[in-house]
């Protein structure tokens, strides 16, 4: 074939309905087979076993022995989860709240002086290395040397706090930590709401003298809805995730005040090399995922028929 | 009155950025203090700046070969994941083959996992492969990773652009690739912009994936904050500061470039103008 044949062969390829999905979707339906669909499989089967690294010994199919003793054992997964769940709920909530507040703050500021580089600044802890951050609080958290504690001794004469050293305090701490790198991702994503909300809409409301709230209600909320659910929903599952953040903080501890479920499976395969226990483990959490991808995907249908609707 | 009131406006403003960022600007002052003077009780905010911390940190050579890891493979996954992620968007938004909704969920699915669930079975497989501590495999698998998210938000922007320049540009006799890469494809760069910054930030900062299943070669810079390579096990604060200031230089000047596309880039597509 000549050379300035070619691009008619591609072409007459990418005419063919058939062929040109294959030639579109081949790159990531490869990609997602060799990297998700075989090791998930891999998993599924590991599952089963009793299968530890460190110990030398093959392999040995246990049936459903590993799934008994996570929901059984001494540290049972739901101690984990409701962990989890309550740094989830917590942090969301109190990350939404800020962070629309500061949205509905920074929304009117279109002429402020300087107000890239202050949205630069809020956003900034967002894009730090979580591990950095987490491995610079515990010297901002230290209880002799720490800033914090600086603070609050000598400006409101209190005895020294170990922040991450009392299990009392430690999931609150870092909670705290959490919540001010996300914040200004809820603030993001308020501001990308506010921002598809049609100018328009929004003088006819002045206009015609709607009340702030009603405003609120029938003009913001009916456009920016849709993108809120979404930060939100994002910020759920990045939170279940979290984990470089807490380990250079606490590793889990102290005793198990701050073990959330991806810590203590990063500890299991990747500390103790147990694979079997790990993978029935990481089953449970993928079953947990897909819930929460379905509710991701619910949401976002919700719009495309009410848009079919319209 | 009304010009008093928009001063005090924009100084709260202001005031609550530097409140967010006042911990960032901790860290960035300690880098230029020695050890004794971080250590300090009350802490120093007055004191003469040393780049001794500075000068240590690049005596290394570790931390050219770390930093050089973190831009090839944040750059490299980032890239090949937004061309892949853009072919596979243009097919699901303008043809639907069937199985389209349930591809677009297991793409997610992938996303939605803690780092460890998803890495446990890549690294019996790497191991058992043999393709641990490879930077073409490493680079790979961020790919992957980088994938469903990018996909997500292409399709959001796809689904923007009308169907009609499709038309037009086949009437025309314009081939599919024509149309792809000349007709569609300059409408959707927010979209472009978005999925390549979110990404490349994610890399950039990863740390589990790059520890499990990379290795001493393909170390970047948190993996090698994380086992404390030169910070004594994470307690050398001069050189944690040093090193975290140099490294969240980039991402911060993209934030400050990128900063509408970021914006625009999360309403997934539904707007398409200035946010």
């Amino acid at each position: 074939m000549s050379p300035g044949m070619r691009p008619q062969g591609r072409g007459r390829l990418m005419d063919n309905p058939r062929t040109r999905v294959f030639i579109l979707l081949a790159p990531v339906v490869t990609f997602f087979v060799v990297f998700n669909t075989i090791p998930t499989l891999w998993l599924l089967g590991l599952s089963f076993y009793n299968h530890s690294l460190t110990s030398g010994m093959p392999p040995e199919f246990i049936g459903f022995k590993n799934f008994v003793a996570i929901f059984n054992g001494k540290n049972s997964i739901w101690f984990d989860l409701s962990r989890t769940f309550t740094f989830v709920i917590c942090g969301v909530t109190f990350q939404t709240l800020l962070g629309a507040a500061l949205g509905f703050l920074f929304w009117g500021s279109k002429n402020m002086p300087g107000r890239r580089i202050a949205l630069t600044l809020l956003f900034a802890p967002m894009v730090l290395t979580p591990v950095a951050t987490g491995t610079f609080f515990r010297f901002i958290y230290d209880p002799t040397f720490g800033v914090l504690n600086y603070i609050a001794r000598d400006g409101f004469g209190m005895a020294p706090i170990d922040f991450l050293g009392n299990p009392k305090i430690a999931f609150w701490a870092v909670l705290a930590v959490d919540s001010w790198m996300w914040t200004p991702f809820m603030t993001l994503m308020t501001l990308a709401a506010l921002g598809s909300v049609p100018k328009a809409e929004l003088e006819a409301a002045e206009i015609d003298r709607v009340p702030y709230l009603r405003r609120l209600s029938l003009v913001i909320w009916h456009h920016g809805k849709f993108i809120m659910m979404l930060g939100i929903l994002l910020r759920t599952i990045d939170s279940f995730k979290t984990l470089d953040l807490i380990i250079p903080m606490t590793k889990g501890g102290p005793g198990q005040s701050t073990r959330l479920v991806a810590l203590e499976l990063n500890k299991q395969s990747f500390e103790s090399f147990n694979m079997g226990w790990s993978s029935a483990y990481a089953v449970l959490l993928l079953l947990i995922s897909i819930a929460m991808t379905s509710v991701f995907i619910y949401v976002l249908n919700l719009r495309r028929r009410k848009e079919a609707e319209e | 009155m009304t010009r008093l009131r928009a001063t005090l406006y924009y100084g709260i403003l202001w005031l609550i950025s530097l409140c967010f960022f006042a911990p960032i600007g901790w860290i960035v002052l300690s880098s230029f203090k020695t050890q004794n003077e971080i250590l300090a009780m009350p802490p120093k905010l007055l004191f003469s700046p040393t780049f001794d911390n500075y000068r240590a940190l690049f005596a290394n050579d570790g931390i050219f070969k770390q930093i050089a890891n973190s831009v090839f493979l944040s750059l490299g996954a980032v890239i090949v994941a937004v061309v892949v992620s853009f072919l596979a968007a243009f097919c699901f938004s303008r043809f639907k083959p069937r199985g389209t909704d349930f591809l677009m969920f297991l793409l997610l699915s992938i996303r939605m996992l803690p780092g460890p669930a998803v890495i446990l079975p890549v690294f019996l497989m790497y191991v058992a492969f043999g393709w641990k501590d490879s930077h073409l495999w490493l680079l790979l698998f961020y790919a992957m990773f980088s994938i469903p998210f990018s996909v997500w938000i292409l399709k959001g922007f796809l689904d923007g652009v009308s169907t009609r320049y499709d038309e037009t540009g086949l009437v025309n006799g314009g081939s599919w690739m024509h149309i792809i890469f000349k007709v569609v494809l300059p409408q959707v760069r927010p979209g472009l912009i978005a999925a390549f910054i979110f990404n490349l930030i994610f890399v950039w900062n990863e740390y589990l994936f790059n520890f499990i299943i990379g290795g001493v070669n393909t170390q970047n810079i948190p993996y090698a904050l994380m086992v404390g390579t030169y910070s004594d096990g994470g307690l050398n604060w001069t050189f944690i500061s040093a090193m975290t200031s140099i490294y969240m230089v980039l991402p911060i000047v993209f934030i400050f470039i990128f900063q509408k596309y970021l914006l625009v880039g999360m309403t997934f597509g539904t707007v398409r103008g200035e946010v």
